[in-house]
């Protein structure tokens, strides 16, 4: 029989991003894989490895709210504007060193999303960052399931040129439509499982029972939108764009999760925050398309203001190995407080993807996600020493290092 | 009459068809042969030298050192010549037409008929030309497995044993197989990977709700509205009741773990063909007895990457290549069983024996193309080994079989013999999906 696996992280400054605040000369004590205590002066247990971090600052590991990272081969099924049937599940692939790269920044998790050309795309996968496992290890037990829908220029496909006659919707209302004719069609399939549930409830055992009727996987997902069981991640740009969304949810009574990208968020930030969503975009990318014009890199401190959960996301494999600055710079654009800028990518991304109980901060039983810098993550010369996901260490700069310096294997150096 | 008893009429009328061949020119050829002081790798059993093999009627009778010849025999001498079970090509495009998109070059005046990409009922017997098919003898070949490269849902295979002259009298397992490609389609559904995985899903959730609508109409018709036919559902129905294998083509890692878990949400039976890179999944694919039809097309061994991929990755593709010419020998190491398969490539061999290069025996690799690949398909209760009972499929070479400098002198089919032209035509590198 094996003992608990414990891991200490001692002597460093702590950014808890919890109720705990900031710890200087700090310990946070892993068990299993699990944050088991936060505090100073804390007894490190025998059989404990230790990991000393003095000097370092110790935060929880990096959520990206909006990642392509690992989806083998296209990100789009874009033969059709609504493909809620898709999964990024079924193309995960493990091997993407961009994964490993991404620990290199601090990242943790990932909102592994379908691409942005349907109006209703695929469902997403949140992932772990345990680089080496393969795929079906990778994923977020329990994460709620989540879907992408997107607005505007990408589901009107304005800047791709593709040979045939154009896409339907090919405008702004043609996607308003396309939304309203999906939940209407889901709303009469879920009508017709009811009536064959009930129909086969009345039977009981007796006589012949009714066929149930087609299954459709796409029609499916629609359906557990309109049930709230799936969170949407919305694409979007233009303040109009985002009332209609708002106003199609509500009108279907379902919720909008987050606003991804969402640039004129700030606009209608008080709305945003009525019917509930976050809003996930970024720190100061703009006019790379006609909808993203109106952008301010105050956006994300203007809707904190009015109580949207924002986070900063990347949409990028090499962003995302920078997405502590990403924060920082909402204190430089805002006046974002340090703890609130670092809930940015910590926290609120974590809450944005259902998972803010197990992740987002170094609170005792959460998962020991973490990531270890050399300074204050918003110093400009900040890096990152070590990464945990589950409290087993899968990004190591000094390994690193001394690995690249090492006469090259003749094997590959993927796992 | 239900569809999938239908189809199944159509499959025993088929049959009854392949058993009232008329007893015309085949059957008043000599049908029984001795092979006589040959080397005999028997693939099953031991390699026996200066050995005998008896034919009759299609069929192996015995096999040994000083088994006697029977007076009825035509008594070849065989001595120097080294016989082996015939060869089989476990998923190939032998026979085929190439295909239209192929440029003037190789399709021309030739090419197929553009066909549904997405047709499970489409069966590659209805496209097989019996001439080029034969072609395939002069390397050794006396099985394939055939089943067109284009689409995602390409139909359905057959496998031929090659004697005859109509591909139906070939048939040794018709249908053998369905088919699903990881591929995708340009400008149609599935245009992407994960879309590929969702119409599979969708296909068999389909075919289970068809096969319902069926028995409840089956059980009680009267009163209720007739279930419509459908034949790409219908085609399904043999997979989903396990009676017949749906055959992925894996062209990434993972593509193997997508068909097992295909086949573990609709519990059906799954083998994995191409798989380029299956030595890295090796104990999942021993763990789940998975049929394994490893491929031998090198170059290149998976297609052109979609949108999103990393394009001009050049260290990759020449890593790629490098992880598929090692496979088979990876594989072999880990203790996996498995066929090797032309996978469409223009020279079958050439292939195999690239992978004897990369350092898979000898043995091991007749053992792929001929007993291992019969396991594979569920046909070695009747070829892949020379065993009596067996069918007469056996091939006798000059030189060492798998080198550069074998040549199949006699190649019998169903104890039919062939005899390749000397010198053997030079493989065109263009034929699409050749036999050699």
């Amino acid at each position: 029989m094996t003992g608990p696996v414990l891991v200490a992280i001692v002597g460093g400054t702590i950014l808890t991003v919890g109720p705990q605040g900031t710890i200087e000369k700090g310990a946070v004590l892993i068990r299993d894989g699990k944050i088991a205590a936060v505090g100073r002066d804390l007894l490190v247990p025998a059989g404990a490895t230790v990991i000393d971090a003095t000097g370092r600052y110790v935060m929880p590991g990096i959520i990206d709210c909006h990642s392509h990272t690992a989806i083998e081969e296209s990100v789009n099924e874009c033969s059709d504007s609504v493909t809620a049937e898709v999964r990024i599940t079924d193309v995960i692939d493990h091997r993407d060193v961009n994964l490993y790269r991404e620990l290199a920044g601090g990242v943790t998790t990932l909102n592994v999303l379908h691409g942005s050309c349907n109006t209703i795309g695929g469902q997403n996968a949140v992932i772990k960052l345990r680089w080496g496992k393969p795929p079906e290890e990778l994923l977020f037990k329990d994460a709620p399931r989540g879907i992408k829908f997107a607005l505007g220029e990408n589901p009107k496909r304005s800047n791709f040129r593709a040979p045939g006659p154009p896409r339907y919707p090919a405008t702004r209302m043609g996607v308003e439509a396309v939304l309203r004719e999906s939940f209407q069609e889901a709303q009469a399939y879920k009508r017709e499982w009811e009536e064959y549930e009930k129909k086969v409830k009345s039977l009981g055992s007796r006589g012949d029972k009714p066929i149930a009727p087609r299954k459709s996987l796409r029609l499916e997902e629609l359906k557990d939108i309109l049930d709230g069981k799936v969170y949407v991640h919305a694409h979007c740009y233009r303040a109009d764009e985002i009332l209609m969304l708002i106003r199609i949810a509500e009108e279907f009574s379902f919720k909008i999760r987050t606003f991804q990208h969402v640039l004129e968020g700030y606009k209608v930030a008080s709305e945003i925050a009525r019917h509930g969503a976050g809003a996930s975009t970024f720190s100061d990318w703009w006019a790379y398309k006609m909808e993203a014009y109106d952008a301010i890199p105050y956006n994300a401190a203007i809707m904190a203001a009015h109580g949207v959960k924002v986070s900063m996301n990347s949409d990028s494999d090499e962003l995302a190995r920078r997405l502590y600055w990403e924060a920082a710079k909402a204190v430089k654009y805002g006046g974002v407080s340090e703890v609130e800028a670092l809930k940015m990518v910590t926290l609120n991304p974590a809450w944005q993807l259902g998972i803010e109980q197990r992740v987002g901060s170094i609170e005792v039983g959460k998962d020991a996600d973490i990531a270890i810098f050399s300074a204050h993550p918003f110093a400009p010369d900040a890096r990152v020493e070590q990464t945990l996901v589950d409290g087993v260490v899968y990004f190591d700069r000094a390994k690193d290092v001394a690995a690249r310096t090492a006469p090259a294997t003749k094997a590959g150096g993927s796992p | 009459m239900s569809p999938e008893a239908a189809r199944r009429g159509l499959a025993v009328a088929a049959m009854a068809a392949l058993w009232a061949r008329p007893a015309a020119a085949p059957a008043a050829r000599t049908e029984v042969y001795a092979l006589v002081g040959a080397r005999i790798v028997t693939v099953s059993g031991p390699t026996l030298d200066n050995a005998t093999l008896v034919m009759r009627d299609g069929v192996i009778e015995a096999v040994g050192a000083g088994v006697p010849v029977p007076p009825d025999a035509r008594t070849i001498r065989a001595d120097g010549l080294v016989l082996t079970p015939g060869l089989i090509d476990g998923f190939s495009g032998t026979g085929l037409p190439a295909p239209a998109s192929r440029g003037p070059g190789a399709g021309g005046a030739t090419a197929a008929p553009p066909s549904s990409p997405l047709a499970p009922q489409a069966m590659a017997l209805d496209k097989v030309r019996v001439a080029d098919a034969l072609k395939a003898r002069d390397a050794g070949i006396t099985t394939v497995l055939v089943i067109p490269r284009e689409g995602v849902l390409p139909g359905q295979s057959v496998i031929l044993n090659l004697s005859g002259d109509k591909a139906e009298a070939m048939a040794l397992k018709q249908p053998a197989a369905l088919h699903l490609h990881m591929s995708t389609l340009a400008r149609q559904y599935p245009g992407s990977l994960m879309g590929t995985v969702a119409y599979a899903r969708q296909s068999l959730d389909d075919a289970i709700h068809y096969r319902d609508e069926w028995a409840a109409y089956e059980r009680a018709p009267a009163g209720k509205k007739r279930p419509r036919y459908d034949a790409a559902l219908a085609a399904w129905q043999d997979v989903l009741a396990g009676r017949e294998m749906l055959v992925v083509t894996a062209f990434r890692e993972n593509d193997v773990r997508r068909a097992l878990a295909i086949a573990d949400e609709f519990r059906i039976k799954v083998a994995v063909a191409g798989a380029p890179q299956a030595f890295r999944l090796a104990d999942l694919i021993k763990a789940r007895k998975v049929p394994l039809l490893v491929g031998v097309n090198f170059d290149p061994p998976r297609p052109a990457r979609a949108f999103g991929g990393v394009l001009g990755d050049e260290e990759k593709e020449r890593r790629d290549i490098e992880d598929a010419e090692r496979n088979p020998s990876e594989l072999h190491k880990a203790g996996v069983s498995f066929a090797l398969v032309s996978a469409y490539a223009p020279n079958f061999l050439a292939g195999v024996r690239k992978a004897i290069e990369r350092g898979l025996p000898r043995e091991a690799a007749l053992r792929a193309v001929t007993l291992g690949a019969a396991e594979a398909l569920g046909i070695a209760d009747r070829t892949g080994s020379l065993e009596p009972g067996k069918i007469a499929d056996v091939v006798a070479w000059a030189g060492d079989p798998l080198t550069k400098d074998a040549k199949a002198k006699m190649v019998f089919v169903d104890g039919q013999l062939y005899e390749p032209e000397e010198p053997a035509p030079s493989p065109s590198p263009k034929a699409e999906g050749g036999g050699q």
